[in-house]
């Protein structure tokens, strides 16, 4: 079907300078990873070879490791039963009620192009204490619910909900915009055929809504969980894992053992572990998704 | 009130009409309202920040407005915080890589739907793998190897990835887009006897533009906005882009509150210049890079 019958090195030329550059920085560095997840090495000085010996020290003796693969999956969680419904009721209401939604759509959406370092660092601002001019310990206490005041983000059990608040906060938008572009996109005579037999309101959302924009609520949960996954960058600018390893995930944990104790061996070892679990939830995703999708059709 | 509420228990038929009109409608938008304040107010007042002295930042009256406009906060922001320094390097690194993400995918993206070659799907696939591979994964080997090229702490160091990461989503774009393309048109090309360099010059880049629309946007928010990996491997002042720069002049003017915020202001301000301009591209590219994704 192709009609371009070149030589080799047309083809060479046209493809070979994506490929390197790719290949050379994508690759190539998760086979020195993985290399190098099996050394005993600070970076700079000798390397001993140790075999898996990274690997079951993390998962047997690394206080650190457990809890914040358990904070990595808390993340997700919050997102994908949280964010993503509360997008798709928004993006149905939006779609039944407003006339013209692109001012509130992309209104929604604004606080997604903003850099983490920016928003990590307004939020860090919103959760100052009261004497700092920090806006939520103000309100709270102006309203005089005092005793609610917390330092957001110093005390252990409460800054990693605070965190989770903020990535919350930020990404809305995106799987608003997401879901009621999908929701857009189903054909209107659908909805008209469904009328003529009685299907109106919240009952033609439950039985076409629901299953037309399964695919879109795929992409939005892949895209959720992923972003938990990676979600790191907030978390390096709010608190930098802290206070105690209390808000650590384990891209933060990767982080944080390679570049501030110089375990090079063992960052990588986790930067394994991390890229193979992305690799296979996203697979599993999609394969929960085809059955379910199956049964749909 | 009282007197609305009066009147219109003398037409009833006017109350139970908006009565039932509204209920649902009311409450959708009272959400809308809700969100549209919990997702815009932190900006606005991040604004109001900006221009407040630190005595009143800290007398906690968040809600008022400045009693004088502080505007000396944004001019203590650009000097002390080397603000268009900052600009001028991610302004660099985000067009080098996306001018080098558009030419070089759409090279491949070419190869891969209009050469007659056996590879052309296991190229394609290596570029779907690499969609789900995440870009700390790499910060580590990649610290290494950059070290062992020497360029560590240079723009390449940072350019290099970005457009690598944004590779197989601009393929992945763009080959869609040229598989849409029809065959006679380059059929009629080689006819008149153009090779493939000028067919893909004259005859696939101009109608391609929309696609690199897309792939342009997605580049410049993701590279524009990235934190990480600008923070590892840069560590000179004077090559930092804006995000890992809001950070050093936080650290650095730690009790300036007003002048936190400005800066702040500032660094978001490129960002939303364009979305005001772009909005509506910007959200359709966004969701082709979702939904491709």
């Amino acid at each position: 079907m192709n009609v371009l019958k070149v030589s080799r090195w047309t083809i060479a030329a046209f493809i070979l300078p994506c490929l390197i550059v790719y290949v050379g920085l994508v690759f190539i560095p998760i086979l020195v990873s993985l290399y190098s997840g099996l050394l005993d090495w600070n970076g700079i000085g000798q390397s001993t070879f140790v075999g898996f010996d990274n690997y079951v020290r993390m998962l047997t003796n690394d206080s650190v490791f457990w809890p914040s693969l358990r904070r990595t999956f808390t993340l997700a969680g919050f997102s994908m039963l949280v964010q993503v419904p509360v997008a798709l009721l928004v993006a149905i209401l939006i779609t039944r009620f407003v006339r013209r939604p692109n001012f509130l759509v992309s209104s929604y959406f604004l606080p997604v192009i903003l850099s983490v370092a920016i928003i990590g660092q307004l939020w860090k601002t919103i959760y100052n204490p009261a004497s700092m001019g920090g806006m939520i310990n103000g309100i709270l206490t102006s309203i005089g619910l005092e005793s609610w005041t917390h330092s957001w983000l110093t005390e252990p059990n409460v800054a990693i909900y605070a965190i989770i608040l903020v990535s919350l906060w930020q990404y809305l938008g995106y799987h608003i915009l997401i879901q009621f572009t999908g929701i857009q996109n189903i054909p209107d005579e659908i909805y008209e055929a469904a009328k003529i037999d009685g299907a109106d309101g919240f009952k033609a959302d439950r039985y076409i809504t629901l299953p037309m924009v399964l695919p879109i609520l795929k992409i939005s949960i892949v895209l959720s969980f992923i972003g938990s996954l990676q979600s790191f960058d907030l978390i390096m600018v709010m608190t930098g894992g802290g206070p105690a390893h209390a808000t650590e995930v384990l891209a933060s944990h990767m982080y944080n053992m390679s570049f501030l104790t110089m375990k090079y061996g063992y960052g990588s070892a986790i930067a394994n572990v991390l890229i193979t679990i992305c690799l296979i939830t996203t697979v599993l995703i999609n394969f929960l998704f085809n059955r379910v999708d199956k049964r749909y059709s | 009130m009282s007197q609305y509420a009066s009147s219109a228990g003398s037409q009833p038929v006017v109350k139970v009409r908006s009565r039932r009109l509204s209920l649902k409608t009311i409450l959708a938008f009272v959400l809308f309202g809700l969100l549209l304040l919990t997702q815009l107010y932190p900006l606005l007042w991040l604004l109001i920040y900006s221009l407040k002295t630190n005595e009143e930042i800290l007398s906690g009256s968040f809600f008022s407005l400045p009693a004088q406009w502080q505007w000396n906060n944004y001019q203590g922001a650009i000097e002390g915080g080397s603000y268009f320094r900052y600009l001028g390097n991610s302004l660099f690194v985000t067009v080098t890589t996306m001018v080098g993400v558009i030419l070089l995918s759409s090279l491949a993206a070419f190869a891969i739907t209009r050469f007659r070659w056996k590879y052309g799907q296991l190229v394609m696939l290596l570029f779907l793998l690499g969609m789900m591979i995440p870009m700390q994964g790499t910060l580590l080997p990649l610290m290494i190897i950059f070290k062992n090229l020497n360029i560590l702490n240079t723009h390449l160091a940072l350019i290099l990835p970005y457009m690598a990461f944004q590779m197989p989503i601009a393929v992945f774009i763009l080959s869609g887009f040229l598989r849409t393309i029809p065959h006679e048109i380059e059929e009629s090309a080689i006819m008149d006897g153009a090779g493939p360099f000028r067919i893909f010059r004259s005859v696939i880049l101009p109608v391609s533009i929309p696609p690199m629309m897309t792939v342009c946007i997605l580049t410049f928010i993701n590279v524009w906005n990235e934190y990480i990996l600008a923070a590892t491997f840069i560590s000179s002042e004077h090559l930092k882009t804006l995000p890992f720069g809001v950070y050093s002049f936080v650290s650095q003017y730690s009790v300036n509150y007003g002048s936190i915020g400005a800066f702040l202001v500032l660094a978001a301000l490129p960002v939303i210049v364009v979305y005001f301009l772009l909005a509506e591209k910007i959200t359709k590219g966004m969701v082709a890079g979702a939904v491709k994704g």
